[in-house]
């Protein structure tokens, strides 16, 4: 018996468009773009610098208010909400992580997480410090959790981003470029946590990034050029396809 | 929360160290400012601080204790009648001129007392041996701090008052005087020498209670005559100095300092926030798209302010209570008064201050937006 929810898009962007600016300087960035995103999976959107993947992850992750077109998220429109019932969208379903640490400079590794759940669920102390340590422990940082930031590893500081994002356990996970500022190691455990909380936890995580050393991690490739969807792939279609490209060029 | 606040203040001090200073610095000037100020209008009222009276009566209206104009001395039996009052005694106060022996003139303010030890008009730092020496007619004993003022040498000196002879006899030590060098004297030799005490007059009527609690009863009652005012000790003090806080201008200058110091520190705290949020906007961006209320980000901010506000203080008030003590101990007087409820009013006025600031500075937060963390 297969449950019908997994065949249903957790995430559903619905002929999406968005454009910047206006008059003659006006720019636009998504073109009648929709698209699907289930739980369980992770999703890797590629495309060349301004092609309009993170205007897109903005979007479906209810940072960005698109022009027209809708997205469906568990059942909700999500442009359709207030902003406050969308705050609290994100706030319940939605985790983050960004090229950028952005960690505060004075917190350890663990304040850096207790900090969200404390803030946002007003859980206790106690608990935020017993769901830190375990997510720091998945991560491999629970001899780290008392360091700060200036005292961790670039590729260690992502993780006690993703250990930001994750604390909630999100049903989606949006990750800008989060490898671009890392060796290619840190980078591929990043992923690899980013791919357990798909599989393990069943969240529904979106990345974005252009480096292609990451399409073996993850389960379906959507590539974008030009505010336009190009492909919409499972991994090893997109890989053949791939190598195709190359063999005939 | 807090923890959060005070952990950031710790790690970032550098960062923080101005808003603090500047706290600290509005907290300082207060302090000072009005316990310079209290200080200063205190010494007005030492004819009244220092004495044993606990109802003073005078001239209708009469604005302070050194502005007294005359009464009958008929008026002692009013006081001498009430029930409550143990015992009264007539009190001269004014303002006379005081030839210099070399030449030239000072306004001085003369007081003539009782000088027996249960005299309630004589000021407390008079020995029993100095009220001995002024009982001779013409005899005054004035501070060490004045001799240089009135232009004498000090003990065994003589100068005019009023154009009557006078004799410095003894020196008082830390009665300092604002208007004029206060002249200890007799009733006799202060009545020779105040122009406006001829004939049966007095410039106050002292009374003495059983039980002090008692004075504002006789207050009441003796306010009921129309050619004399009454006021308890503590109203009259106060009266004497809120008059020469007005009058002078002075308590204006000084609030006009004290205010620019909280305008300062609020600008430099307000600021000092306001760029310790910036610096760390994209921070709490990612809070923002995590869901974090905005609020949760102002009330970080505003206890940061409060944090500020309350390291500041602590920095402020042993500085102001220093400095009080070492100018008190140079000058010889109570220059600073600093009650504590002054403390506790300069460190409620501070802390306001900086939780204003912090509210002044959450207009950094309207920058926060989550979008802006997308590349």
């Amino acid at each position: 018996m297969i449950d019908d929810s997994l065949l249903m898009p957790a995430l559903q962007g619905v002929h999406l468009s968005r454009s910047f600016g206006q008059g003659e300087m006006k720019t636009t960035v998504l073109h009648d773009v929709s698209i699907e995103l289930y739980s369980g999976q992770i999703t890797l959107l590629m495309g060349p610098s301004g092609s309009g993947k993170s205007t897109l992850l903005a979007i479906l992750s209810g940072l960005l208010r698109p022009d027209g077109g809708k997205v469906m998220a568990l059942g909700n429109d999500l442009w359709a909400l207030s902003d406050q019932e969308r705050e609290r969208f994100r706030l319940r379903h939605c985790g983050f992580i960004f090229q950028g640490y952005n960690l505060f400079n004075a917190l350890t590794a663990r304040q850096q997480l207790e900090m969200v759940v404390r803030w946002g669920e007003g859980a206790s102390a106690r608990d935020a410090r017993r769901r830190a340590d375990d997510i720091l422990g998945l991560l491999g940082l629970s001899k780290k959790a008392h360091l700060r930031p200036a005292e961790l590893s670039g590729g260690e500081k992502q993780r006690v981003a993703i250990g930001r994002a994750l604390i909630k356990d999100p049903n989606f996970c949006f990750a800008d470029e989060p490898t671009s500022a890392l060796d290619w190691s840190s980078g591929q455990q990043v992923i690899e946590l980013l791919r357990s909380a798909a599989h393990d936890r069943g969240a529904t995580v979106l990345v974005v990034a252009h480096d292609a050393r990451i399409i073996e991690h993850v389960d379906r490739v959507v590539d974008m050029e030009d505010g336009r969807l190009r492909q919409h792939e499972e991994r090893e279609t997109f890989l053949h396809n791939a190598v195709a490209r190359q063999q005939s060029v | 929360m807090a923890s959060y606040s005070l952990t950031t203040l710790f790690h970032e001090r550098q960062r923080y160290v101005p808003g603090v200073l500047a706290v600290a610095f509005s907290a300082l000037l207060i302090a000072l400012q009005c316990g310079l100020l209290l200080g200063l209008f205190s010494i007005t009222s030492i004819p009244i601080d220092h004495t044993k009276a606990d109802v003073w009566m005078g001239a209708p209206a009469v604005l302070s204790v050194d502005l007294g104009r005359p009464i009958p001395e008929s008026t002692l039996a009013r006081m001498g009648v009430q029930p409550e009052v143990e015992r009264c005694e007539i009190y001269l106060q004014g303002f006379a001129f005081w030839s210099k022996p070399e030449g030239g003139s000072e306004l001085c303010m003369v007081i003539g007392s009782r000088l027996s030890p249960d005299s309630l008009g004589k000021i407390d730092k008079l020995t029993a041996e100095q009220c001995g020496m002024l009982a001779e007619e013409g005899t005054v004993i004035i501070d060490e701090s004045d001799v240089k003022r009135l232009g004498v040498k000090g003990v065994g000196s003589t100068a005019e008052i009023s154009g009557h002879p006078v004799r410095v006899v003894s020196l008082t030590r830390g009665l300092p005087s604002l208007a004029g060098p206060y002249v200890l004297c007799s009733i006799p030799t202060a009545k020779k020498r105040l122009p406006v005490q001829q004939g049966q007059t007095t410039t106050y009527v002292l009374g003495k209670c059983r039980n002090p609690q008692d004075a504002p009863t006789v207050v009441q009652r003796l306010n009921s005559y129309k050619d004399v005012s009454a006021f308890t000790t503590g109203d009259f003090s106060r009266r004497t100095q809120l008059h020469w806080l007005l009058k002078t201008k002075a308590g204006i200058a000084l609030g006009y300092a004290a205010a620019l110091g909280l305008l300062v520190g609020a600008v430099v705290t307000s600021q000092t926030l306001y760029a310790a949020t910036v610096a760390s906007m994209r921070e709490y961006a990612v809070l923002r798209a995590l869901g974090i209320p905005r609020w949760r980000i102002a009330w970080m901010v505003v206890s940061q302010s409060f944090w500020i506000g309350i390291i500041g203080i602590a920095l402020a008030l042993p500085a102001a209570f220093g400095l009080a003590w070492t100018l008190n101990r140079t000058m010889g007087v109570a220059m600073v008064s600093l009650p504590w409820w002054l403390q506790s009013a300069a460190a409620a006025v501070t802390l306001v201050m900086a939780l204003l600031s912090g509210l002044y500075a959450l207009r950094s937060l309207r920058q926060i937006e989550p979008a802006m963390l997308l590349r």
